[in-house]
């Protein structure tokens, strides 16, 4: 059970808009492909992802790109990895209607692997994409 | 990100030997009966439990398994470990070059996290959830 590189390469973004972007300062995506190393192509189906989240916010024309739809220090890391990965659950039966044939009030693990869900989505709620972004300009 | 069958299987009929067979051998059959779980995948899984020093197999007609040890000495890590490798929230590539964005995130965030993570399934043993198992059937 891992994270995609589609939930790193959101992280990133969010990170990237947070340094350098803010309302009157969009950026363009192919400016944060280029910093990021990624193609222009894969980077706009996960920011597209970040828009309709509600975590980023688009415009078009002259001075169109992309940034932040709120302070840095409002996003936090789980809020993007929802967007991007979805629920971080490690089973899916946490999430979805299970198949496995017993009643969950009765599966000898469903409580562990809830548990771990918890700590996952708890440590990665505390964490706001400024705290990377300030943490990256120290390193 | 999933875990995968053998380590949610796994678990799963390792519970089930610990909560009916006490000190005695079980049968993969029953527990493959009462959890549900195809018979030759739990042999499979079993199979690498037992290579992993988790528990103990006895051929022949009555035979089955045991736990090698006390369920209380025995960790949910334990068992993952054997069943699926240690625990972590990225693919760890030693190799791979990181600027300073991505060091920022593996220190705060993926270390973080498995630190965590790893630290609760040191602190949950198969005792543990046998007992609350027993609870709930």
């Amino acid at each position: 059970m891992k994270i995609s590189t589609k939930g790193k390469y959101a992280l990133e973004i969010a990170v990237d808009l947070a340094v350098h972007s803010d309302q009157e300062h969009r950026e363009s995506l192919k400016n944060i492909a280029r910093r990021r190393g990624l193609s222009e192509k894969y980077l706009e189906r996960i920011v597209k992802m970040l828009c309709s989240a509600g975590i980023v916010s688009g415009a078009r024309g002259v001075r169109g790109g992309y940034c932040l739809s709120r302070d840095a220090e409002n996003i936090t890391v789980l809020e993007v990895l929802r967007a991007s990965e979805g629920e971080l659950a490690p089973v899916e039966c946490l999430i979805r209607e299970p198949d496995c044939g017993i009643v969950c009030g009765e599966c000898p693990t469903r409580g562990v692997w809830f548990e771990m869900w918890e700590i996952i989505k708890d440590t990665a709620g505390k964490i706001t994409v400024s705290d990377i972004a300030k943490k990256s300009a120290d390193m | 990100m999933k875990l995968s069958t053998k380590g949610r299987y796994g678990l799963r009929g390792l519970v089930d030997i610990a909560a009916y067979g006490e000190d005695e051998i079980v049968s993969l059959a029953q527990t493959a009966r009462r959890q549900k779980l195809s018979l030759n995948y739990l042999e499979q899984v079993f199979g690498m439990l037992r290579r992993g020093g988790i528990v103990i197999g006895v051929k022949g007609v009555n035979g089955g398994f045991k736990l090698a040890c006390d369920m209380d000495e025995i960790t949910v890590r334990d068992v993952l470990e054997v069943l699926e490798g240690e625990f972590s929230i990225v693919d760890r590539n030693e190799e791979d070059r990181q600027d300073s964005v991505q060091a920022a995130l593996e220190t705060l965030l993926w270390d973080e996290i498995d630190r965590k993570v790893n630290s609760f399934l040191e602190e949950r043993t198969l005792g543990s959830l046998v007992r609350e198992y027993r609870r709930n059937i």
